[in-house]
């Protein structure tokens, strides 16, 4: 039954998703031509708006992924539609395994687009040497493997926006077993949620650091690290997020299966 | 076994108690009315019925089974607003219910609409709030269910299709199933109940065969909810 929620949930967001996603490729492409006409004020002024427009769906499909995500999930739950999910032969478990692999696709795809939408505005030959350059400058100094920094990047940037994603489904389902102002305590556990993940994420580090001088360091100077130190709060930051996300799903699960009370 | 079994059911919200000790039997076979003013707990109570409330203490089983997926198989609710996602265009919404109901028939549904003049292909956002209902109401008619609970099924609507709607409950349920019908529209529907449940404040303060609830008390259902529940 997981596999058919899911359908329906990921058939939703496309629907609502789809437009940004081809908005952005279409001003992508429309970058890349008016840049690669010969420039004159007016090709060149368009070339800036079509660039802005870009930039702007990219920024929309990841805000309009976390945004719409908790909307369906307040509405498919609490709301009308929620007369017809809670009377499906499913579980509440079910119900939000669906709701959190539907966001976590959509903000995969979301970032795919983003990229490729970069890829296909900015592309050439030279700016990719540059980057691989730049990049490679820095893994020098720091002496860390180029692929490394590359991937810890993305998937720190990934997790942060799927923390925020997650800590929303969180305050929805905390906030709605109020009796009143379900909508202001839905916002005010989200944000403490989130708050309470970032602190652990600190307080995960400050214990680390416990037992390894060079972590505290992070904690008592502003001296630079080495690579090893890097490297360690990379891995440590990326799994401690990991495992606030698979946390954060377990207590959703566990409250959302303790029941609702629907309006 | 009972098909439905209500043991000291009651639900609170905060200190305001919206149901206080519900106890209820429902056997294979009837359809009932649950009777009541505006307010007075019958949809909390069907709600729960459907898991869509929490209970504050009591148990309810369906089948001898508690609330849950199985209970869910058996049910058919038709809840008294409007419920189906209306991006999705009928047709899908028979989809939607042919993937997750293994007792849902498809083919009924469509027959079903065709007699309602519905458009299989036409959008639940371009439809009327009233043609929603009676799509609503042949998705939960489509399905070869125990119980089926309508809540409010004839609110908003002219006579006419009053007169419809009831006909098609009496003509898609099977003999085996139950009804559970919650309305205050009481003339409408008396002819066709076999037992009713009059509840007030929270309370069931009535459950009787309703043949010999007119023969004691002298009177149509209508007859005596209003004296019962005169202002």
């Amino acid at each position: 039954m997981l596999g058919k929620l899911l359908k329906y949930d990921l058939k939703y967001m496309l629907k609502n998703m789809s437009i940004f996603y081809i908005l952005a490729i279409f001003f992508a492409i429309a970058t890349r031509v008016f840049f690669s006409l010969e420039q004159t004020v007016i090709i060149n002024i368009i070339g800036q708006i079509t660039c802005g427009c870009m930039f702007s769906m990219v920024a929309s499909i990841i805000f309009n992924t976390i945004i719409r995500s908790w909307i369906r999930f307040k509405d498919s739950i609490y709301k009308d539609e929620s007369y017809l999910t809670h009377t499906l032969p499913v579980t509440k478990v079910e119900i939000y395994g669906s709701r959190f692999l539907q966001s976590l696709i959509f903000m995969i795809v979301g970032f795919i687009v983003g990229v490729v939408s970069l890829f296909i505005a900015y592309y050439t030959k030279d700016r990719w040497i540059l980057i691989k350059d730049t990049i490679n400058s820095i893994s020098v100094g720091l002496n860390l493997n180029t692929s490394f920094i590359v991937t810890s990047i993305i998937l720190l940037c990934f997790l942060e926006v799927f923390n925020i994603l997650q800590s929303g489904f969180l305050g929805l389902i905390i906030g709605n077993k109020r009796n009143n102002g379900k909508t202001a305590y839905s916002f005010l556990f989200g944000f403490i949620g989130y708050v309470l993940s970032q602190t652990f994420v600190i307080l995960f580090l400050f214990f680390v650091g416990l037992f390894n001088s060079n972590v505290m360091s992070i904690f008592t100077s502003t001296a630079l690290m080495d690579n090893n130190t890097i490297n360690l709060l990379t891995v440590l930051s990326i799994l401690i997020y990991i495992l606030i996300i698979i946390e954060m799903a377990i207590r959703c699960s566990k409250e959302l299966k303790k029941g609702v009370n629907v309006e | 076994m009972e098909l439905l079994e209500i043991k000291n059911l009651n639900k609170s919200y905060g200190n305001k108690e919206v149901l206080k000790d519900i106890n209820l039997k429902i056997s294979n076979g009837k359809i009932v009315g649950l009777l009541g003013k505006n307010g007075v707990g019958k949809t909390t109570l069907i709600k729960l019925i459907n898991d869509l409330l929490t209970p504050t203490s009591g148990e309810i089983f369906v089948e001898g089974k508690t609330i849950g997926v199985e209970s869910k198989k058996v049910i058919a609710y038709l809840p008294e607003r409007t419920y189906l996602n209306k991006q999705m265009k009928v047709s899908e919404v028979i989809n939607y219910f042919e993937d997750f109901y293994d007792n849902f028939n498809s083919e009924k549904a469509k027959k079903l609409l065709k007699d309602l003049n519905l458009d299989i292909n036409e959008n639940l956002s371009k439809m009327s709030k009233g043609m929603q209902e009676k799509v609503q109401l042949v998705l939960v008619m489509s399905r070869n269910a125990d119980l089926y609970i309508l809540d409010e099924p004839l609110g908003g609507v002219d006579p006419a299709t009053r007169d419809y709607i009831l006909d098609t409950i009496l003509n898609n349920f099977n003999e085996n199933a139950s009804v559970i019908i919650s309305t205050h529209l009481i003339a409408d529907i008396e002819k066709i109940l076999d037992e009713v449940i009059f509840i007030d404040k929270g309370k069931i303060i009535l459950h009787s065969d309703s043949d010999e609830l007119r023969t004691k008390e002298n009177g149509s259902i209508d007859e005596i909810f209003r004296r019962k529940f005169k202002c």
